[in-house]
Order: C-alpha cells, then sequence, then structure tokens
C-alpha cells in the first residue's frame, strides 16, 4: 500500500526523454516507482490529462527573510515552484552577530524593499549563526530550501565595520574559511558574492572589497565540499563581465567547483552582448570549467512616476527640466495650464498616444484600484484627454504617487530570447523571487516559460523546458535527490496542464507585514504540487503540509 | 584622435531592477568603441553635470562626466 498515488498523467520526468502516460507511487517522502502501477494507496491524485513532472527548482532567490513567516514562500509555490535557493548576491541572514543586524538588514532593504516591520514585527531574532537560521526556518517549512551562504556576512562576522572599508589581512581570511567551512556543514549548498551590489547608503556591500585571494581561499574550502559559487558580475559592462567568467572558471578548474553568474539577459541596444557571453562560456566549458550564465524568461518592465525623475523622459527636454526640479516646484509647473500644454505639445500630434499610450497603471500607490491595470490610452479616453495629460492629471490627483509602467521594455523579443534559453549551457534562473517587491513581480517566470517559449513560439519542447527547470538544475547545483522522476527520488512533483500553463497579470498584494504592499502574479494551469511526497498546494489552495526541508 | 574616451552616444534601456538605464557608447582613444550601462541615478547625474536635457545632448562630452556626479 503506497502512501499516494498520482495516477494516469503524461509523465514528463525531468531527463529530458519523451513524456509517456504513466503513474507515480509515493512512499515516506520518495518516489517509489514510476510507470504503469498496480496496487493500493491511501490517496489517489488524478492527473488525467496533465503533466506530471518533478517540482521546479528556482536558483534565484531572495526568500532569506520571507521564509522565517511564510515557509511556502509564496506565491513561488502555487507557480509549481517546491525547492527554492536564498542567499544569493552576497546576503544572507546568517551568519550575523546581533549587533550587525541593522546594518545587513539595510542592506536586505535595498535589495528586497522589504518593509521594515517586516524585520521587527514578523519574527523573532533567535540565531546569530547558520544552524540557528537554518533552525528557525525549518520547522514550518512547505517548501524545500537550499541555501547560499553570503560573502558578505562572512565578511561581516569576522572582519566587523572594516568588512566595508578595507582588504582582509591573511589571518582574517583564515578566519573567513573556518567559518566558510561551519556555514557549508550547517546545510549551505554554496556561497554568494557581489562586484555590484550597494547599501541603502549606496556603499558597496562587504563582499565587494575583497581581493582575489581572499575569493580564492573561500573557493578553496568550496571546493573540500564541491558546492557552488554564485556571484553579480558587472552586468552593466560586458567586458568586464566577460573578464569575470575568465576568473570564474579559473576557480572552477583550481578547486573543481561550480560557478554561476547572473543576470544575463538580451536587449536590442546591444544586441550582441548574449552571444559575447555565451561564446566565452563555451569556451571555457571546453576546458572543464564550470560557469553557468543564468537567465531569466521574462521580459524587463520599466516603472516610473512623477514622484522621482525618470530616464523615460530623456528625450523630452521640457519634461527633463521641469521633472527635475524639486517637488514643490515641480507640482506647481505641473499645475500651471500654460506649462502642461507645452508639455503635451512636445509629444506631438497624437498627445503623447504613442509613447505613452501603453502605459500601464500599476496600483499599490495613490492610485484608486480600479485604475489598476488599465492603459493609459484607455484612461485617457475615459476622460476625455490626450494621454499626456492624463498622465499629468492623474498623477496630480494623487500627489504624485501613481507609478506607470512599460512592459516588455527589455529581454522581450521571444524569437531572441527562446534559443537563448533552450542552449544547453544556459541555466534558466535569476528569477529575483522574494527581491524587488515594490518593484515588480519576481514570480511566474517558470508559467511564462511554458507560454512563451513552449507553447507559443516552440523554442522548446516540454520535455526541454521541464528538464532545464528540474534535472538540470539540480545537477548543476548538486542536488542529488532532487529533479527527476526517479524511484529512490524525493517526491517533489507539479501536476499542470501544458495547455493553460502560464503566469497570471501582475496585481499589487498587501500581505507584507505591516500590511507592506508587493508585486505578485498569480499561478495559472498549476492543479497540484506536492513536496516531499504530502500535497502542499491543490485546486487553488494551499494546504496546512509543512514538507519541506533544507536540502543539500 | 582624442585623448580620453568620449560619449558617442546614448540611449534608453531597461534596466534589471525595472527601471530606466541609461546606456552610454565610449569610444576610447585607440578607436575602439563599448557600451556602459548606467544606472538611474547615475545617468540623470549624467544629463544634469552635462546640462542635458536630451540624451542626443550627451555625444562629444567626456567620460569623466560620468563620474563628476558619482
Amino acid at each position: 500500500m503506497y502512501d499516494v498515488i498520482v495516477r494516469g498523467g503524461l509523465v514528463v520526468d525531468g531527463s529530458g526523454g519523451p513524456g509517456y502516460l504513466g503513474d507515480v507511487a509515493i512512499q515516506d517522502g520518495k518516489i517509489a516507482a514510476v510507470g504503469r502501477i498496480e496496487g493500493g494507496a491511501h490517496r489517489f491524485v488524478e492527473a488525467e490529462g496533465r503533466v506530471v513532472a518533478p517540482g521546479f527548482i528556482d536558483p534565484h532567490t531572495h526568500f532569506d527573510v520571507q521564509l522565517l513567516w511564510d515557509g511556502a514562500a509564496k506565491p513561488a509555490l502555487e507557480h509549481g515552484i517546491t525547492c527554492v535557493v536564498p542567499g544569493n548576491c552576497s546576503l544572507s541572514l546568517a551568519p550575523l552577530r546581533a549587533a550587525d543586524r541593522q546594518r545587513v538588514i539595510g542592506m536586505f532593504q535595498q535589495i528586497e524593499e522589504m518593509p521594515p516591520a517586516a524585520f521587527t514585527e514578523a519574527f523573532d531574532w533567535t540565531w546569530e549563526d547558520f544552524a540557528g537560521y537554518r533552525a528557525a526556518i525549518e520547522k514550518s517549512l512547505s517548501v524545500n530550501v537550499a541555501p547560499l551562504v553570503g560573502h558578505s556576512v562572512i565578511r561581516l562576522w569576522v572582519m566587523g565595520a572594516d568588512a566595508q572599508e578595507r582588504a582582509a589581512t591573511a589571518d582574517e581570511i583564515a578566519a573567513m574559511q573556518v567559518m566558510l567551512r561551519e556555514c557549508l556543514d550547517a546545510g549551505a549548498v554554496g556561497l554568494s558574492t557581489s562586484f555590484v551590489d550597494v547599501d541603502e547608503n549606496g556603499r558597496p556591500v562587504p563582499s565587494r572589497f575583497a581581493q582575489f585571494e581572499e575569493l580564492d581561499a573561500l573557493s578553496e574550502v568550496l571546493g573540500e565540499y564541491g558546492r557552488m559559487l554564485q556571484i553579480v558580475p558587472e552586468f552593466y559592462a560586458i567586458d568586464i563581465t566577460i573578464a569575470r567568467i575568465d576568473q570564474l572558471a579559473e576557480l572552477s578548474l583550481k578547486h573543481n567547483i561550480p560557478t554561476t553568474f547572473s543576470p544575463v539577459f538580451d536587449s536590442t541596444a546591444t544586441p550582441d552582448n548574449v552571444a559575447r557571453t555565451m561564446a566565452r562560456v563555451e569556451e571555457q566549458f571546453a576546458r572543464g570549467a564550470r560557469v553557468w550564465p543564468q537567465m531569466q524568461t521574462r521580459p524587463i518592465d520599466i516603472s516610473f512616476s512623477l514622484l522621482r525623475p525618470s530616464l523615460f523622459f530623456a528625450r523630452l527636454p521640457r519634461w527633463v527640466r521641469i521633472l527635475r526640479q524639486p517637488l514643490e516646484a515641480r507640482i506647481a509647473a505641473l499645475r500651471d495650464p500654460e506649462t502642461v500644454e507645452k508639455m503635451v505639445a512636445d509629444l506631438g500630434p497624437d498627445g503623447g498616444e504613442r509613447m505613452m499610450g501603453r502605459l500601464v497603471v500599476r496600483g499599490g500607490d495613490g492610485a484608486p484600484a480600479e485604475l489598476t491595470g488599465r492603459t493609459l490610452s484607455d484612461i485617457a479616453r475615459d476622460r476625455g484627454e490626450a494621454p499626456a495629460l492624463a498622465l499629468i492629471n492623474l498623477s496630480l490627483e494623487h500627489g504624485l504617487d501613481v507609478a506607470f509602467l512599460n512592459a516588455n521594455a527589455g529581454h522581450e523579443v521571444t524569437e531572441r530570447i527562446g534559443p537563448m534559453l533552450a542552449h544547453p549551457l544556459v541555466h534558466i534562473g535569476a528569477s529575483d523571487g522574494g527581491a524587488h517587491l515594490a518593484s515588480f513581480s519576481t514570480y511566474g517566470d517558470t508559467g511564462y516559460l511554458f507560454s512563451e517559449f513552449v507553447r507559443k513560439s516552440g523554442a522548446l519542447s516540454l520535455e526541454q523546458a521541464v528538464a532545464k527547470i528540474t534535472a538540470e538544475t539540480a545537477d548543476i547545483w548538486g542536488l542529488k535527490d532532487r529533479g527527476r522522476l526517479e524511484t529512490g527520488k524525493a517526491a517533489d512533483i507539479v501536476i499542470f496542464d501544458a495547455a493553460t500553463i502560464g503566469r497570471g497579470e501582475e496585481r499589487p498584494a498587501f500581505d507584507m507585514p505591516g500590511d507592506g504592499m508587493r508585486y505578485v502574479r498569480a499561478a495559472t494551469g498549476i492543479d497540484t504540487v506536492l513536496v516531499n511526497g504530502q500535497v502542499a498546494y491543490a485546486a487553488g489552495a494551499y494546504s496546512d503540509a509543512r514538507a519541506g526541508v533544507i536540502c543539500v | 584622435m582624442t585623448s580620453e574616451a568620449v560619449i558617442i552616444g546614448a540611449q534608453i534601456v531597461a534596466g534589471h531592477d525595472g527601471s530606466a538605464e541609461l546606456l552610454v557608447r565610449l569610444r576610447h582613444p585607440n578607436g575602439a568603441e563599448g557600451p556602459v550601462v548606467l544606472d538611474e541615478a547615475t545617468g540623470l547625474m549624467l544629463m544634469k553635470t552635462c546640462g542635458a536635457t536630451h540624451v542626443d545632448e550627451l555625444t562629444g562630452q567626456s567620460w569623466r562626466r560620468i563620474v563628476e556626479g558619482l
């Protein structure tokens, strides 16, 4: 008698091989059998007409804080994500001395945009070391977690405030090695570092003060465990990124470790960047190095409001001059009919329809809820105004606190992105789940993979797409029990409708501590998600199951 | 040939963090050309430093203007 049998679905097992009709039996949280299964079970999950696949793995998240009160990392789990990797970009919540918490909170708020209440009301700080953080999150996990430890916090632990001032001494580097070993022994799956990130004051995070000797010494420790080094390279300059690829390759070869870097994204303004990146990655893989570029599936959107100057208007000199003024003067100018008439005239005879008409009101700010998700063109028509005038007036009516979204402004050309995602050396990831909360939704990238690049463009087959975000991800990260529907593997399973899996529209949600706002997307086409054999999500609702583990 | 890198063009691009960013193309003294992307704050500061109200007005400016505003 099995615990669960998932019956009659199209089994896409993560290997990349053709799907086949079959069943999956589960016993004690593990997959007990796959194929045509006879026999009974305490529970049957009907999957006829659905795909049965390994749970998806999200290798680049910042759920470190959210996991302390939300063990499902919502809404990631309902998108079919059964394992998340937090602790990216040099930042984790351990090891961290009590005296250094405020400093690291500032760094997290810069990346995650988490409201302050998240750090003061939502949980008790019960730990300083990595094992303590692990204990704090693992008691109520619905999703599996494969945590990275951040270079910046290790540095802070060893060097104190000097971590953000100078290079480390030999003794300090040795102490960091000891601390990294301790974290890896406590369940960290690797080390993250960043050459880009800043704290809330614009100061470089501690990892950016490290010299190569320090990174080399820490990579030596990763080599003892065969664990991952994740970095954020200077992605704003392609030549520096390529130099970082070479540096990662040397570390990978010298210490026999996997490495990964992100973000990698396409822009029609720099159409050769991804090709140059991949050419170097291919060269380094040919040498035996493992340097995995992480690429997101979703397009990049631009958002802005008139509360702050934005480069969105950088081709409109009058708008630049006006929006550059201090707030009071800016509002006064926007209330002056003569000035506004000239501003609207700057957009040409269509009143801004071409440049601004497709902007979407985002919501979650001063804008009335009924306008959320509507285009400026639509709103302007209702108001009997030109789009540019509607943008100004709508902003004025709500204290300028109305955010507009210019969707699909980068990494948006499906015909270009599809073949990139299908490249065997491209690691699909970089979702940033749990970060950029007030800027855009970081959820639904897996659904978008299937809707846009499997169904719409056909750049990947269903089986290829599943393999990319399950078995291949598990292999890259050395997550031995995950990513495949095979006997003996963990029973992390997602059941979905291949015809409808996708992501919903972006919408504001006020579910952060202190009624804090974030942008989210619901999942479409996901029927059921099992984590370690237990149903964690089904028919649109989360269960009480807490079967998630720290997975290594 | 100039003795330092100069801006030969600029355009608005979508940034990883969801803001509009400024892609600046530089031509170096040896003739090599390459892009660098400035985040929104740095891009706005560059425009202000150069007294520019349109991105096209950045053309011909020294690369040093980029760091002056930092």
